[in-house]
């Protein structure tokens, strides 16, 4: 190509001086190498079938040449315009034309004899010889050379190149394929060339430059190593996505949810859980699992990791466009979104749980628009993530991805078989020329404890230094491994017990080095970032060690300590003072010689304190709600109970005392039969629970036993222990269901009262209405013994019907006898009562009325 | 229908049955027509909104028991919302600014601000200005003291204030030099017997002289807790006859126990046995300073008289560390085993020079 190129555009004087011939020749040569049209190879075709017509053999590897050349025809059509009729135009100008011998002084070397031969032929059978030019080379040979008709600019576009085609098979010295041979030849060897001292240089760079963390990343599939069940569990998950991001036909119907899930579950197929959450250790390979499985998978991996900022605006701004088209920029390939460190750099607690709330939301957003391809850009159309998101972590349980978890497909990592570690390290070694023993690779593997990634910076770092892989080395270079990963629990077994021997050789600690522990365990503390989680620890741990210490000396000492440590972090966090958290390690470490023992009993997750704070929050919540019943009852008397309200006075006094005023021992009899003291005291408990907003409700225990609930349970303050305050009976289910019943007949008259005080404040509005309302308001002492009356007079007729003995009937749903109750109410002072009904055995005795009052 | 303790209060300042010379002073005080800022202080249940809410009857007549309960929601400087239960009539109101917890000096700041910049417009209104009562003010933080003292001078032509409060230790100064501090003591056993059969009488029966003895006697001088009592041993028991047993608290039995335990033995079982009922205590939000104070009592009284002013300094020791920290059941430990320790000391009679 470049050949011709420099040929089309020869230098405009020679131009001129050549004969039209020659130009003609080269013209469209250059043409054929750098605009080659559509029309003018179709027409070069032809002209190539005309060559083969009447040339020999020597014209056929022409053919192959001319192909590839109608192939690459991509350009536009006025280029090609204007070089023909600038063809054209030098062949019409013949009468201008140059001596012959001057204008063939070149071409006729350039002519090679096959290509002469036929050309005699040609224009004798063109048989236009009034239009054609007569020339003599050298030789003497006769050449007409054809003069041009006049024709139509069609026609002349149709015929022109045909002659000028006719040519240039016959003009080029070297085939044109031999020449696009020659020249790719020539570029190969010139593209590799480049690469040979790129790449040279590139790999004796590589050497000193990338990590072999990355160099020896598994690329494929097949080369990760490790569990191999987790690396199979997450590429099932990934193809599980396949239905829906590739459509049905590429991804494997799944077995037997494919029926079921296609309408209740979710209708473009996505798995069940949206979210993959990979969670283990540092080093074992979860990141290059998420993108090798990505890849694999076919898909075009976006990373978010902890180096970008997580905000609920991110999810908004980056991912949800990334996901919605499915695609990345100039890719044609899915998307899959890795969200790498997705517990760490969370720090406030807000940006963490909005971002992982918003994502959660992404997968959850209901489509508005069943149009799955969502031409609709709408406003604020949301629609659901159609592609898979695979989450990264390091700690399962950090508290920013419990929303997320019930979401999530969860993977976890575990540290493989050392055996496994230490063989591809020891392949690494081999490649990279470093000679290492397998006992100080096993005892890198396990001072990293499984790290793969932490095991190859250190060979590298071993082999930067052009030493062999020994075991000293090992332990020189790991001096900064040793605390890479500390749980809760182990910091609090090492706070009480000493290192086990295993461990301080695996660190190879000297005697001396061994006996110093502030250092050591202020570390592993500060590391672990839970200061206060381990003070808890300890504090619940301590005391249940059986040492002996006749004088509570340590005691002291240890709670002196944890005094000291809350009152430093209550000191920190108050005053946001966080400089000072470098000394909260150091109150901790006096644990250790205090308390360490070998062998002693290893501590576990003590959950006391998490369950006390729960029940306090639980009784918190129960001192609201009898709160809210005073507020309400305060603002029903006329302020009466505000004063009761105070924080200690709500807790220390009337808690208690509210549950023994609502507890009098009342008998289960008929409240129609009940003795006037009791009767009294009935008013007065159901008038003070009424108002107070005390209910007893039925419910059904779990062993199908009828009983009644205190709500608000507000009976857990007098229980401690789980036992109740002994002094306090616990009232009958009996005595609850009279209790109950009572309390509904007031609430009922209750509300009537107010219907008919309303009425009559209608009636008479200019009266005496107002001195009406006033009074319960401003002296309920009047009006309470008022209320008494009133409750006395219908106590008989409110009554749900019981037997004559006061028999309680044992399952009255409390439906009906409201119902009941309601419509006794209606008649408020008729005095209904049937004699000796129901059993005939009944014991008939005269009896007082007065009794039933 | 209400409680005795409400149902029986006293309306007015003639009602009142003791601390006369300070109901004569309210009165005149009232009628004098310059009232000033007032700072009512004394110990639980002595009677200091009683007081409160006689001297605005005084002062407004009958319209200030039309009394109003409502929600207010503040905003924090974070855009939290801070609700707070406010009491009002037409010439009063009422708050607790600790309801808002940190942030009462918004509650301080804004509600009063508003009350003071509008007049009274009840021209039948007897005065001139609005009172705010404010429960609780010892609980105040430092901040809604000082938004306070300003105002308290700027709008005094528009409210008054009254402070309601256990102690004015933790008062500021500036704000205690611009009230009138009014001092309502505990009630006298007399006193209480007074009110307690005044009490019985309303509530038509009569209470024998030993049961009030015994009511007052395990009250200390808290009568609103005094007439709850008596209310609850009216309901156990009606007739109030024979061997009454006199409703503790059911946390103050509680704390004995725990002292009883702590004295009982010392031993590494024990205290954990003693951390158990310590948190059975704060989870049921019983306040930790409650808890110590009631506890040391008890330990007190059961120990030898020599220790007995140790124990009490270890407890006010702990005590103030405990208001610093946050994990109050740190510091009660602490005083427990320091408790133990010093017990042990004086049972084997081990040289106690290094305790002091």
């Amino acid at each position: 190509m470049v050949a011709f190129v420099s040929n089309g555009l020869l230098p405009a004087p020679k131009l001129d001086t050549t004969n039209s011939v020659k130009t003609a020749t080269f013209q469209p040569n250059g043409l054929l190498g750098q605009k080659s049209s559509l029309l003018s190879t179709s027409i070069l075709g032809v002209a190539v079938e005309k060559n083969l017509t009447y040339e020999t053999d020597s014209c056929n590897p022409t053919v192959p040449h001319f192909a590839p050349n109608g192939l690459l025809s991509v350009t536009s059509k006025p280029p090609q315009y204007t070089i023909s009729t600038e063809l054209n135009s030098s062949s019409q100008d013949d009468d201008d034309l140059p001596p012959v011998s001057e204008a063939f002084g070149l071409p006729t070397m350039l002519l090679s004899e096959h290509a002469l031969a036929p050309q005699p032929l040609s224009s004798s059978t063109a048989s236009t010889s009034r239009f054609s030019v007569r020339a003599t080379t050298f030789d003497g040979k006769t050449l007409f050379i054809r003069r041009k008709p006049k024709v139509s600019q069609d026609a002349r576009r149709r015929i022109s190149p045909t002659y000028n085609s006719q040519r240039i098979g016959n003009l080029l010295e070297v085939p044109i394929h031999r020449l696009m041979d020659d020249l790719s030849t020539v570029a190969a060897a010139k593209l590799a060339d480049n690469r040979q001292p790129t790449a040279s240089s590139s790999k004796s760079t590589e050497v000193e430059d990338t990590l072999w963390v990355d160099r020896y990343r598994p690329q494929r599939f097949t080369e990760l190593m490790g569990n191999e069940r987790v690396a199979r569990e997450t590429m099932a998950w990934v193809k599980q996505w396949d239905w829906c991001v590739f459509g049905s036909k590429k991804g494997k119907k799944r077995p037997k949810t494919g029926d079921e899930n296609f309408n209740d579950d979710d209708e473009y197929h996505r798995p069940r859980e949206k979210f993959l959450l990979l969670s283990g250790p540092p080093g074992l390979g979860k990141t290059t699992l998420a993108h090798v499985v990505a890849r694999q998978a076919g898909y075009e991996v976006m990373e978010i990791n902890a180096s970008d900022a997580r905000s609920g605006s991110i999810v908004d701004d980056r991912i949800r466009p990334a996901l919605e088209s499915g695609s990345a920029v100039g890719s044609d390939k899915p998307v899959l979104l890795i969200i790498d460190e997705i517990d760490g750099a969370t720090g406030a607690g807000e940006n963490s749980t909005s971002f992982i709330y918003k994502l959660v939301q992404l997968a959850y957003d209901r489509p508005h628009k069943k149009n799955r391809t969502g031409q609709n850009r709408g406003a604020d159309k949301k629609r659901p993530i159609l592609r898979p998101i695979i989450c990264i972590c390091n700690d399962i349980n950090a508290s920013s991805l419990a929303k997320l978890k019930p979401h999530a497909y969860q993977i976890r990592f575990s540290r493989p078989a050392d055996i496994h570690t230490v063989k591809r390290l020891r392949e690494v070694c081999e490649m990279e020329g470093l000679k290492a023993d397998s006992r100080a690779l096993t005892a890198l593997v396990g001072i990293a404890k499984g790290d793969l990634r932490g095991c190859l910076n250190t060979l590298q770092f071993v082999k930067s230094r052009n030493e062999d892989v020994t075991e000293s080395i090992i332990r020189k270079a790991t001096t900064g491994m040793k605390e890479a990963e500390t749980s809760l629990i182990t910091v609090l077994n090492d706070l009480f017990s000493p290192m086990t021997k295993k461990r301080v050789k695996e660190l190879a600690l000297s005697e001396e080095e061994e006996s110093k522990y502030v250092a050591r365990l202020s570390r592993e503390i500060d590391s672990s970032g839970r200061e206060s989680s381990i003070a808890l620890g300890c504090f619940a741990h301590y005391a249940t060690l059986r040492q002996h210490d006749a004088n509570f000396s340590r005691y002291e000492q240890a709670n002196e300590w944890l005094v000291t440590f809350d009152m430093l972090s209550a000191e920190i966090y108050s005053h946001g003072d966080f400089a000072l958290s470098a000394y909260l390690p150091f109150t901790l470490v006096p644990f250790y010689p205090l308390f360490q023992e070998r062998g002693g009993q290893r501590v576990e997750r003590n959950q006391a304190d998490w369950d006390n704070m729960q029940l306090t929050k639980s009784n918190e919540e129960i001192y609201k709600s009898l709160a809210r019943c005073l507020r309400t009852a305060s603002t029903r008397l006329g302020g009466d109970f505000r004063h009761l309200l105070s924080t200690p006075t709500l807790q220390l006094e009337f808690a208690p005392l509210i549950n023994r005023i609502i507890s009098p021992p009342l008998r289960p009899v008929n409240s129609q039969i009940i003795k006037p003291v009791e009767r009294a005291i009935l008013t007065r408990l159901v008038s003070i629970m009424a108002s107070l907003e005390l209910r007893f409700f039925q419910e059904r225990g779990e062993d199908g036993q009828l009983s009644y609930r205190l709500d608000p349970p507000v009976d857990v303050f007098i229980t401690y222990d789980g036992k109740r305050a002994p002094d306090i009976p616990t009232s009958r289910y009996a005595v609850r269901h009279l209790v109950a019943g009572e309390i509904d007949a007031l609430l009922i008259t209750r509300d009537a009262d107010i219907v008919e005080k309303g009425t009559r404040g209608k009636h008479d509005f200019f009266g005496k209405s107002s001195s009406f309302h006033k009074r319960p308001l401003d002296d309920p002492d009047d009006a309470a013994p008022n209320k008494r009356i009133k409750i006395d007079n219908r106590d008989i007729a409110d009554k749900p019907p019981v037997d004559f003995f006061g028999r309680l009937i044992t399952v009255p749903s409390t439906s009906s006898t409201k119902s009941a109750l309601r419509k006794n109410i209606e008649k408020k002072y008729r005095v209904a009562y049937k004699f000796a009904e129901g059993n005939s055995a009944a014991v008939r005795k005269p009896v007082k009325f007065d009794t039933f009052l | 229908m209400s409680l005795w303790v409400d149902q029986f209060r006293p309306r007015t300042l003639d009602d009142l049955h003791y601390h006369q010379g300070l109901s004569a002073r309210l009165k005149s005080l009232a009628a004098s027509g310059d009232f000033p800022h007032m700072l009512f202080y004394g110990p639980s249940g002595a009677g200091k909104k009683t007081r409160i809410t006689c001297t605005l009857r005084q002062l407004f007549g009958g319209g200030v028991e039309k009394l109003k309960i409502d929600q207010r929601i503040f905003l924090s400087p974070s855009k939290r919302k801070l609700e707070v239960n406010i009491v009002q009539s037409n010439f009063h109101i009422e708050i607790t600014p600790s309801e808002a917890g940190n942030y009462d000096r918004v509650v301080i700041q804004e509600l009063l601000k508003e009350i003071a910049q509008t007049q009274q417009v009840d021209l039948n209104a007897k005065q001139r200005f609005k009172v705010v009562i404010i429960n609780e003010a010892d609980s105040l933080s430092r901040d809604a003291q000082a938004a306070l003292r300003r105002t308290m001078e700027k709008y005094m032509s528009n409210m008054r204030i009254i402070l309601c409060a256990n102690s004015t230790s933790r008062l500021i100064a500036p704000i205690k030099s611009r009230c009138l501090l009014m001092r309502v003591a505990a009630p006298s056993p007399g006193e209480m017997e007074l009110v307690l059969k005044h009490v019985a009488k309303r509530a038509t029966f009569t209470l024998p002289p030993e049961a009030a003895a015994k009511i007052i006697d395990d009250t200390g001088g808290n009568l609103r807790k005094a007439i709850l009592v008596l209310e609850a041993l009216k309901m156990q028991s009606p007739d109030l006859s024979g061997p009454l047993t006199i409703a503790k608290p059911d946390w103050e039995t509680y704390c004995h126990k725990v002292a009883d335990l702590i004295v009982g033995e010392q031993s590494p079982a024990r205290v954990m046995e003693v951390r158990g009922k310590f948190y059975e205590l704060l989870s049921h939000c019983i306040p930790p300073t409650i808890i110590l104070k009631t506890v040391a009592e008890r330990v007190v009284e059961r120990v030898d008289e020599s220790l007995k002013a140790d124990i009490m300094h270890w407890a006010a020791f702990y005590e103030v560390r405990m208001r610093v920290g946050s994990k109050k059941i740190y510091h009660l430990e602490a005083w427990v085993v320091k408790v133990m320790s010093l017990y042990k000391h004086f049972f084997f009679d081990i040289d106690m020079s290094s305790f002091d």
